[in-house]
């Protein structure tokens, strides 16, 4: 009996992959957790193992292809078996289409085969006509919930209404996250094709002859990761009133944990924990005492975050990453710091979930490991501020009226002035400061 | 056939011979003091200052193509010129003889023969009356420019001059001083009060619409003939041809006399060939026809041949001795009558033209010839005038013409139409938009009964007005009132209301109409009213622009729109475009009636609404009930707009099924342009466009009841104009819309339809608006037309694979994108 092997749905968000390459041919024989395919989303990617031994029967996409979720990729099975069946039944199984008319079986079946060359829905939510958009926007509908019951899959009127009915509705916070940040170029900011398929390659000039043989540059195509990076960068600087603040403080109580801590602390059974786990453990406990930067700045509602959901940047091989530590607040610092690596792992090792990568309330990276003393890091929208951390310098403070040496941290808070003002983020910052100083006591809490 | 007329096989199969008449050829031989006796002296001058106008005027037309200048008046004129030279002497003859209850339609070289006939029509009008019509003419605003700018000593015939010349150049430069502010053009420059009808830029086109003028005058007992001008080239179109017969056919004279009651009298048309041998570039004589000389056609048409002649064009006193003979013959009521005037253009076709057909040899023999030199020669022999006085005449034209040259391309005094500052200069007058009950009510209707006694009158009296009576029960098929009977009673109160409508087409009378519209209307309507025509769809849509254009109102049939095809430039071209190319000086009121068949396959089904929506300046409608049929039709008759009124074969029995009251009594009235739901619902739209109506019914029925959904179908009724607020309110209701039609699917007006509702209701859609038309082939035989025509369970099937999944339907019909893309990449 052959299997089909289909597009896994890598976590709630995501409606389709992009499939970077194919391992595997036509008749090619394969053991089982060989790697039939990559994938990737646009945050993460992926290989898929084979499930079992077997021969490469049909390929139903081609490299590049965005295939959707749960759709059929290729099917494994035993040399010469019939699969024509299978071919037919090319719908997910747990869609209720409407039963394949007789008429109609026969254009499918060869829209099987070259499957590169059927339109497919590429972002978001997939197609979906005018109208049901419209009652979706109105009604708050939540679309990633909805079962396409249009023609080639096309979300339709009552599709929409079913989530209606079915109360499946989404607060307008959440739909920026199908919607990708897409911003609208069309009239009356319609989101068009053109922005769904992002900026075009620079034409490339034609070098003079003579140059041929080394040429000035090269143009290489923006893998997904970048366009997101690029669009949500950008969207941040362009939309938000943004400014940062600039202080630093006396390092002497954190170097001296930390000293501590990696003389006992696998004695104690306690995790490396990092001067970075430190700072995300001060923000965490201080954060809940100024709302204004455990939130989401949502047009005309601002969203206050009971819970501390601590975003971490991460530099990893495929760009710049924010996983998520949920409930930080709730952790110890032990804990937060064991949960801070497991995410920066995955993310640099592009297996994470990107139901991890979405969600937090406020995000700290740190710079200060590449030698920075103080910068302007960049929000990550909806949040309402960022804490840049920089590297530990010598700086002289008076003391007595003596001249004393001492360990200082930068740090750089860059928030939304549309949010809060700078009065109570210059306070934030203030009482992180005295916090980080007298970690001893944060820690006694 | 009327059943007057016995068809008797033995005399059917008589043993005999066709006698012809000698056909004279160029037999004027007056001498110049037979001449002297009937013409004066001022009229010698006269005859010769026109011919020679006409020549200055082309001349400097030529001048301006060829060199940009013309007396040292720089200009340049991209639009055409179609010059005379050498004609001159045909035009003034012609023209001298007739009056301005005359009329005359040039052919597409025609600016020698609207000078000719208005010069002749300003020395016939008093100056009072002279004045009068150009001070009306387009509120005085032609005739204030010659008036502020131009000198005519006090003199209104000067004045009237310049304002002939001018009116006429301006609009051949395009200005909007031109007699059709500069809308018509050189080849369609026309004036109406002078009896100087419309020329046309298709040759031979002028032909059936003279003949059009020619029956209004015959129709409603005008005054004065109508001449059809042409070239002997256009003699080869089929329009010409059939006007000749259509002129010449028998029951004018045996028929519309009606034992002595009305006139007996022949159609009072001249066909006047102006034979300059050349059709552009084809000989005539020798090489594109056969007739050797072009007066032999007249032998063709009727017994009297035409009383046809062939004259010297070279000689202006030749042209006018035959012409007023002719005009004579006609106004005893001998029409129709045929000239072939020999003459010969010695300018090009066009200033392009570089005679590659003709030697030099041939254009200096003709030079040589020269009618005006010839003509001048003459009055010096005569004594009539010396060189000097000639000379005079010449200097004056020459000054007369380079002052209005300047006039007519001074962009302040003559400037074109601003359509940035007036954008809806054009779009004004592309439709009259008048509701005009009669064309003249200072008459009575000529009808042969009070209308209560017409015997259809009576019947349709006796008939139930509703589909169905009032237990429910349907009608039986005699007794209920239909299409048929709504577009009767609109006709024949319309026979009763307006004295100068007329209606015909081939078999109308006696049958009734192929279709039985017009069944028992023979008694009340008298035949020059009502009459059979030829089998000449040209000829018959033609002729009824030219009643149109006199001031009548026509009802024209061509029993399949099929047909459309036969008459093509005489719908396309004609009928549709007069009233904008005007100015909005002539009105259209026609209503041609076309029948969608069915049952007749290829040539014999075919809905060509797209065709004539196509066309700008044609109001196009398609009612599918009986009340529809009587109001639109109504409306149609109410207005002064050129209607294709599209009717279908496979429900002139139907009756009326939506109305609840039944057809409305008496006039009533459905305006152009609004669609009509005809059956409410919330989840889709279906717009139809004619018989399809009732299959979309169907499927609305089997849509409720199997799918529980709501279908709410919108009829179109009208095309052109067509009114879009109801349509987007039901989509934005439904969000869903299928549109239906009979027509083949590629191209249709659904189409059109389909693209602007996308453009207007786009984020109300709730899937693309999907058009259910015929499959883009021939139509078949009747037993397979339903995989032609769209049938009930296509409307289903579309819906379902293009918009709206319905559960459990399993389609039978292929609707999905691959099999629309391979036909498409097929041609199908």
């Amino acid at each position: 009996m052959a299997t089909v092997v289909i597009m896994p749905r890598q976590g709630q968000s995501v409606e389709s992959c992009i499939i970077t390459a194919l391992c595997v041919k036509v008749g090619d024989k394969v053991n089982k957790g060989d790697t039939l395919f990559s994938y990737e989303t646009d945050k993460s990617s992926f290989d898929e193992p084979a499930p079992e031994a077997g021969t490469v029967l049909a390929l139903l996409c081609a490299e590049g292809d965005d295939v959707p979720c749960l759709e059929n990729v290729l099917i494994l099975g035993n040399e010469g078996e019939d699969i024509s069946a299978l071919l037919k039944d090319a719908a997910p199984a747990e869609e209720a289409a409407a039963p394949a008319p007789e008429a109609k079986e026969e254009a499918k079946v060869e829209a099987a085969a070259p499957a590169a060359e059927a339109p497919r829905a590429t972002e978001g939510v997939g197609s979906i006509s005018p109208r049901a958009r419209l009652l979706a926007e109105k009604t708050g509908a939540d679309l990633l919930k909805a079962t396409p019951t249009g023609p080639n899959g096309r979300i339709i009127e009552r599709d929409v209404q079913a989530l209606v009915d079915a109360g499946l509705t989404v607060s307008p916070a959440a739909k920026a996250s199908y919607t990708e940040a897409v911003e609208g170029s069309g009239i009356s900011g319609k989101v068009t094709l053109r922005d769904l398929e992002g900026a075009p390659a620079p034409e490339a000039v034609a070098a003079p002859v003579e140059a041929a043989a080394a040429p000035e540059y090269e143009d290489v195509k923006l893998p997904n990761i970048r366009k997101v990076i690029a669009r949500s960068m950008h969207e941040s600087l362009s939309t938000m009133a943004q400014l940062t603040l600039h202080t630093s403080f006396d390092a002497t109580a954190l170097l001296e944990l930390r000293a501590n801590i990696k003389e006992n602390g696998e004695k104690l059974g306690l995790a490396n924990i990092t001067l970075n786990d430190m700072v995300l453990f001060a923000v965490s406990r201080v954060l809940k005492s100024h709302k204004d930067l455990n939130a989401h700045y949502l047009d005309d509602v601002m969203r206050y975050f009971n819970v501390v959901n601590l975003g971490v940047a991460v530099d990893t091989p495929r760009g710049l990453m924010v996983p998520t530590v949920f409930s930080a607040d709730k952790l110890s610092l032990n804990e937060l710091s064991i949960a801070a690596k497991k995410l920066i792992k995955e993310a640099q090792g592009g297996t994470i979930s990107p139901d991890k990568l979405r969600g937090g309330s406020f995000t700290v990276t740190n710079l200060g490991s590449l030698g920075i003393e103080s910068f302007t890091p960049v929000i990550n929208p909806p949040q309402t501020g960022i804490l840049g951390v920089g590297s530990i310098t010598r700086r002289i403070k008076d003391e007595d009226g003596e001249d004393v040496s001492y360990p200082a941290m930068g740090l750089s808070l860059t928030f939304d002035h549309r949010a809060l003002d700078g009065a109570p983020a210059a306070k934030f910052l203030k009482e992180l400061v005295s916090a980080l100083e007298s970690f001893d006591l944060l820690l006694l809490k | 056939m009327p059943k007057s007329q016995y068809v008797d096989p033995a005399k059917a199969f008589e043993a005999g011979y066709i006698h012809f008449e000698d056909i004279p050829v160029c037999q004027y031989n007056k001498t110049l003091a037979e001449e002297k006796k009937i013409y004066t002296k001022d009229d010698f001058l006269r005859i010769y200052r026109d011919m020679a106008i006409i020549r200055e005027f082309e001349t400097m037309l030529n001048e301006v193509k060829v060199k940009s200048e013309y007396n040292g008046v720089q200009y340049n004129n991209p639009g055409p010129a179609h010059l005379s030279i050498g004609q001159e002497a045909s035009a003034v003859g012609e023209a001298y003889c007739l009056d301005i209850n005359d009329f005359s339609f040039g052919s597409h070289r025609s600016h020698g023969e609207i000078l000719a006939k208005g010069l002749s029509s300003i020395h016939k009008l008093d100056d009072e009356e002279l004045y009068a019509i150009m001070k009306e003419f387009l509120d005085g605003s032609v005739l204030a420019v010659v008036e502020k700018h131009m000198n005519a000593g006090g003199n209104v015939k000067e004045l009237a001059i310049n304002f002939l010349l001018y009116g006429a150049l301006a609009e051949i430069f395009a200005r909007k001083t031109g007699f059709n502010r500069g809308l018509g053009g050189s080849m369609h420059a026309f004036f109406i009060p002078f009896g100087l009808m419309p020329n046309n830029a298709i040759v031979g086109a002028s032909a059936p619409i003279a003949l059009g003028a020619a029956l209004y005058k015959r129709s409603n007992g005008k005054p004065g003939i109508v001449i059809s001008n042409c070239g002997d080239g256009a003699t080869g179109r089929g329009p010409v041809l059939e006007a000749l017969n259509f002129a010449s056919m028998d029951q004018i004279t045996k028929l519309w006399g009606m034992d002595g009651k009305y006139s007996d009298g022949g159609m009072p048309i001249l066909f006047n060939v102006f034979n300059n041998h050349y059709g552009m570039g084809g000989q005539t004589r020798g090489e594109t026809m056969g007739f050797d000389m072009a007066a032999r056609l007249g032998a063709g048409f009727n017994p009297s041949q035409m009383h046809a002649e062939r004259v010297n064009g070279y000689d202006p006193l030749a042209v006018i001795d035959a012409v007023s003979r002719k005009k004579k013959l006609l106004l005893e009521g001998k029409g129709p009558a045929l000239l072939d005037v020999v003459t010969y253009r010695v300018s090009g076709h066009s200033p392009s033209d570089s005679s590659t057909y003709r030697t030099q040899e041939e254009i200096n023999a003709w030079r040589d010839a020269d009618p005006i030199v010839a003509f001048k020669k003459k009055l010096i022999k005569g004594k009539l005038a010396t060189e000097l006085e000639i000379e005079l005449i010449h200097q004056q034209i020459t000054n007369r013409m380079t002052e209005i040259m300047k006039l007519a391309i001074n962009d302040e005094i003559s400037p074109r139409m601003d359509l940035v500052r007036e954008p809806d200069g054009i779009s004004s007058i592309m439709f009259s938009n008048q509701k005009v009950v009669s064309m003249d009510p200072s008459r009575e209707a000529e009808m042969l009964l009070p209308k209560e006694e017409c015997p259809r009158v009576k019947e349709i009296k006796g008939k139930t007005r509703t589909a169905k009576d009032a237990s429910g029960k349907p009608v039986s098929k005699m007794k209920m009132y239909n299409i048929c009977d709504g577009l009767f009673e609109p006709i024949i109160d319309k026979f009763y209301d307006d004295p100068t409508l007329i209606a015909y087409g081939e078999d109308n009378r006696d049958w009734g109409g192929a279709f039985g519209v017009y069944k028992k209307m023979t008694e009340a309507v008298p035949y020059h009213r009502f009459f059979n025509s030829p089998i000449s769809e040209s000829a018959i849509v033609g002729s009824a622009v030219g009643y149109a254009m006199c001031g009548g109102r026509a009802i024209v049939e061509l029993m399949y729109a099929d047909f459309i095809g036969c008459a093509g430039d005489e719908i396309f071209n004609q009928m549709a475009k007069w009233q904008a190319m005007s100015a909005g000086i002539l009105k259209m009121p026609i209503t041609l009636r076309v029948s969608v068949g069915s049952k007749y396959g290829a040539q014999h089904s075919q809905d060509w609404t797209a065709l004539c929506a196509h066309i700008p300046g044609l109001k196009v409608v398609f009612p599918a009930t009986p009340t529809d049929a009587k109001g639109l039709m109504t409306s149609a008759l109410d207005g002064t707009d050129p209607v294709v009124f599209f009717e279908s074969q496979r429900i002139y029995g139907i009756g009326e099924e939506f109305r609840k009251d039944g057809v409305p009594e008496g006039h009533f009235e459905i305006p152009f342009g609004e669609p009509d739901i005809k059956r409410e619902g919330k989840d889709v739209t279906i717009l139809t466009i004619g018989a399809v109506l009732y299959r979309a019914l169907d499927a609305a029925k089997i849509l409720e009841e199997k799918y529980g959904v709501s279908a709410e179908i919108i009829d179109a009724r009208s095309i052109v104009p067509f009114n879009y607020e109801k349509v987007i309110e039901s989509v934005k209701k439904t969000g869903k819309i299928l549109l239906v039609g009979d027509a083949c699917e590629r191209d249709s007006v659904m189409r059109d339809m389909a693209s602007n509702i996308t453009e207007l209701c786009f984020d109300y859609l709730d899937g693309p608006p999907v058009v259910v038309g015929s499959r883009n082939w021939i139509t078949p035989a009747f037993e397979l037309e339903k995989s032609f025509f769209p049938q009930a369970d296509w409307i289903i099937d579309a819906l379902h694979e293009k918009i709206m999944p319905l559960p459990g339907h399993v389609p039978t019909n292929n609707f999905t994108d691959l099999e629309k893309v391979a036909r498409a990449k097929a041609g199908l």
